[in-house]
């Protein structure tokens, strides 16, 4: 029945997913710091003068939290959950000194972006001084990060609900060249496999599907009327290193990306090392 | 078309025992037994036969029935060739191989695919639109194509399909029905089916009388069977606004332009079927090309195709059913035996009886027979032997009983599940599926469909045909 096997794949192929449109609406900001209260009100006043370029935001109350107000981790999440946020804003190591060892995002985020219902944009630390010189200045050039892009909706409207009037939209999807690697050596070492034939299709197939579905996100797009450019970046690679030549070179000013797993509490496997290392532009982190 | 050797060996026939005509029949009864029970012993066709047709020429050469050699005249040499080789009909042969590599080679053009998920996008996701779209494709695929192709095609784009759609439960009747389908697609075309093949060649019937003929029943029972199957299956329509629109939406999500690797070679796979056709409907009254028969035509189409692939052919040369040509080969060597052993003489003794009945009963009768000797076995050598029979008895191409042995051996396969080579395609689908049909589940659910084709079948022949 090896023809059935061959035609079901082609009709598997020929089903592709397809981007569905959802309008995301930012009604309240909550910008949170462990600054004095005039510190954190002028560093609000940055956030807000900053988010306010992406369409979303426009019509979005900013409410900013100073460092007083917060005694421990417990009153922090209590505070953001009373104030039921469409928005988290907060930098990395928030209330700690841990951004001086840049190995983490600090207890405050690590608990932010697991508890809270709404996503949280991750600022570069004010005191650390590492903000790309672009960083903050508007949201002209938006990336979204994923290891399996197509049929990912929900990661793709948000990048485009933060990304400003005729400003980029660059969908990235990167296949973790390693373990591509691991299975083409397995498949070398199965003789009813043709290797050089099943590296080919393999590489193929991955990168056509998040290929499909960009194209499918820029046609919905269009005829939507979305003032937005979207453009694609495919390959197969190592996540970190690409992901930072990526930002690199396209000064992207804001990295969009996921971070929840239902299946485990800790976050998302691919969102961590990215949120750590890429510490001189925000992350928007759903 | 000819059967060299049939028409050679029939001029040589000596007497012979009745012992001798009984071990043979004896030996013919357990080929076909053993075809029966391929599945249980699990052993191909190909090999089943092929070791009978090794004993069968070894016993007819011990009991002097057959000649270890027979000259054959071409043009003015004679060469003297084993028996078996001018026993087999190389013109059947050269048909289903130059079909299947014309076949193989033109799906991967994605010429197929385009036209099953244009169908399924046409359907807008209706389950019962697209029935009747898949139930028409399997019809008109079975009839160009081949049965077991149309049934792999539109049966693997059914299971994606219905389970995009969320009706995975509808699956069992879209595929009984689809099965069920094909044996009636085959019976389109002279070469729709194998036995379409044997049977026309052998009455004479031309691709052009052999459609006309056949193409008001194909009609009739596609829409029977279409009909009888979203009732007795209950497949819906959709009937409000949101299910269409969601129907819609999962049905347009599919690319029907996916398959397609390269425009041109799509083009040009489209415009060769429709040559393939035009020529094979026109093979009989083409100068040059008549003398050639199909077989060469089927042929040459396969090589221009390959042609595209010329660094690859080997590919496509394994992909080639050599189980198929391998029991066609080894069939006809039995069947020239048991000519020779006078066996076919004493089958056709009784099926004179029975076509002595009269024109209604004796053809209702030879329809009906040939229709269950088809659910259980093989209808390839039950057309091969019939055919040789109504051959010998010098039957008239414009008979019924030529369209007895087709309808009944086509829709035979309609009663059981290993009735027919697509039918068996069908349930292996299903089980692929999750679907538990057994043996007994799948005659119950098809009998009142086989039932109604086969009475249809016996009035269209006795009073159309």
């Amino acid at each position: 029945m090896t023809q059935v096997d061959q035609f079901e794949s082609v009709f598997r192929a020929a089903s592709k997913p397809v981007f569905h449109p959802a309008a995301v609406e930012l009604e309240r900001v909550l910008v949170v710091t462990d600054l004095p209260p005039s510190e954190a009100e002028a560093f609000g006043q940055r956030i807000e003068a900053f988010l306010r370029h992406a369409t979303s935001v426009e019509s979005a109350t900013f409410t900013t939290i100073a460092g007083v107000e917060a005694r421990s981790t417990g009153q922090l999440l209590q505070l953001v959950e009373d104030s039921a946020p469409s928005l988290v804003c907060a930098y990395r190591n928030l209330f700690s000194d841990g951004w001086k060892w840049p190995h983490s995002l600090g207890e405050a985020l690590d608990l932010l972006t697991q508890t809270t219902e709404a996503p949280v944009l991750v600022l570069p630390n004010p005191k650390e001084g590492s903000e790309a010189e672009h960083a903050l200045q508007n949201v002209n050039q938006v990336m979204a990060v994923t290891d399996h892009l197509a049929g990912d909706d929900r990661l793709v409207n948000w990048a485009v609900a933060m990304t400003q009037d005729q400003g980029t939209l660059t969908l990235s999807h990167v296949e973790d060249e390693t373990v591509f690697e691991r299975y083409v050596d397995i498949i070398g070492k199965i003789p009813s496999i043709d290797t050089d034939s099943a590296r080919e299709s393999i590489k193929a197939r991955l990168l056509k599907e998040p290929r499909d579905y960009i194209e499918s996100v820029r046609e919905v797009l269009a005829k939507g009327g979305a003032p937005v450019s979207v453009q694609a970046e495919i390959r197969l690679g190592n996540h970190l290193s690409d992901y930072r030549a990526m930002v690199h070179d396209h000064e992207v000013d804001l990295l969009v990306l996921n971070t929840r797993d239902d299946e485990q509490l800790a976050m998302h496997g691919l969102a961590y090392p990215i949120a750590v290392e890429l510490r001189n532009i925000p992350l928007l982190m759903l | 078309m000819g059967a060299p050797l049939l028409l050679a060996l029939s001029e040589g026939h000596h007497e012979v025992s009745t012992s001798v005509t009984l071990l043979f029949t004896g030996l013919l009864v357990a080929l076909i037994v053993s075809l029966a029970l391929e599945e249980k012993i699990h052993a191909k066709k190909s090999l089943i036969v092929g070791v009978y047709a090794i004993v069968a020429l070894f016993l007819g050469i011990v009991f002097e029935v057959v000649p270890g050699s027979v000259p054959v005249h071409i043009g003015g040499e004679t060469l003297t060739l084993p028996i078996y080789i001018p026993s087999i009909d190389w013109g059947v042969i050269a048909i289903i191989l130059g079909s299947s590599l014309f076949v193989d080679v033109t799906s991967k053009s994605g010429l197929f695919t385009w036209i099953a998920i244009k169908l399924t996008k046409a359907s807008a996701g209706d389950p019962r639109k697209l029935l009747w779209f898949y139930g028409l494709m399997t019809v008109v695929f079975s009839a160009v194509l081949n049965n077991v192709t149309a049934m792999i095609i539109v049966g693997s784009l059914t299971g994606v399909s219905l389970r995009k759609l969320g009706r995975a439960e509808l699956m069992l009747g879209f595929l009984l029905v689809e099965g069920l389908l094909t044996n009636i697609g085959g019976l389109l075309t002279l070469i729709s089916s194998v036995p379409n093949i044997i049977v026309g060649t052998a009455a004479g019937i031309s691709f052009v009388s052999f459609f006309i003929a056949a193409a008001p029943f194909v009609t009739a029972a596609t829409a029977l069977t279409i009909w009888m199957g979203a009732k007795l299956f209950k497949i819906p329509s959709l009937q409000t606004d949101e299910e269409r629109t969601q129907a819609l939406e999962q049905v347009e999500s599919f690319d029907e332009n996916d398959g397609i690797e390269s425009a041109g070679f799509f083009k040009f796979a489209t415009a060769m079927l429709v040559a393939f056709i035009l020529v094979i409907a026109t093979t009989s009254v083409l100068p040059v090309i008549k003398e050639l028969g199909m077989g060469y035509v089927a042929l040459t189409f396969a090589a221009i195709m390959l042609i595209r692939y010329k660094s690859s052919v080997d590919t496509y040369y394994r992909a080639v059913d050599w189980d198929l040509l391998g029991f066609f080969a080894a069939l006809f060597v039995v069947i020239g035996v048991m000519e020779h052993a006078q066996v076919l003489a004493m089958i056709g003794s009784g099926l004179e009886v029975i076509i002595g009945w009269g024109d209604v009963a004796g053809t209702g009768a030879i329809l009906i027979a040939s229709a269950v000797a088809s659910s259980v076995t093989d209808n390839i050598p039950l057309a091969a032997m019939l055919a040789k029979i109504l051959s010998s008895l010098g039957t008239a191409s414009d008979s019924p009983l030529w369209w007895s042995v087709v309808f009944g051996a086509n829709l035979g396969g309609n009663l059981t599940p290993i009735g027919s080579a697509s039918t068996l395609v069908a349930v292996t689908i299903m089980h692929k599926n999750d679907l538990k049909v057994s043996f007994a589940g799948f005659v119950k659910k098809a009998v009142p469909y086989a039932a109604v084709q086969l009475v249809i079948a016996v009035a269209y022949v006795l009073l159309f045909l």
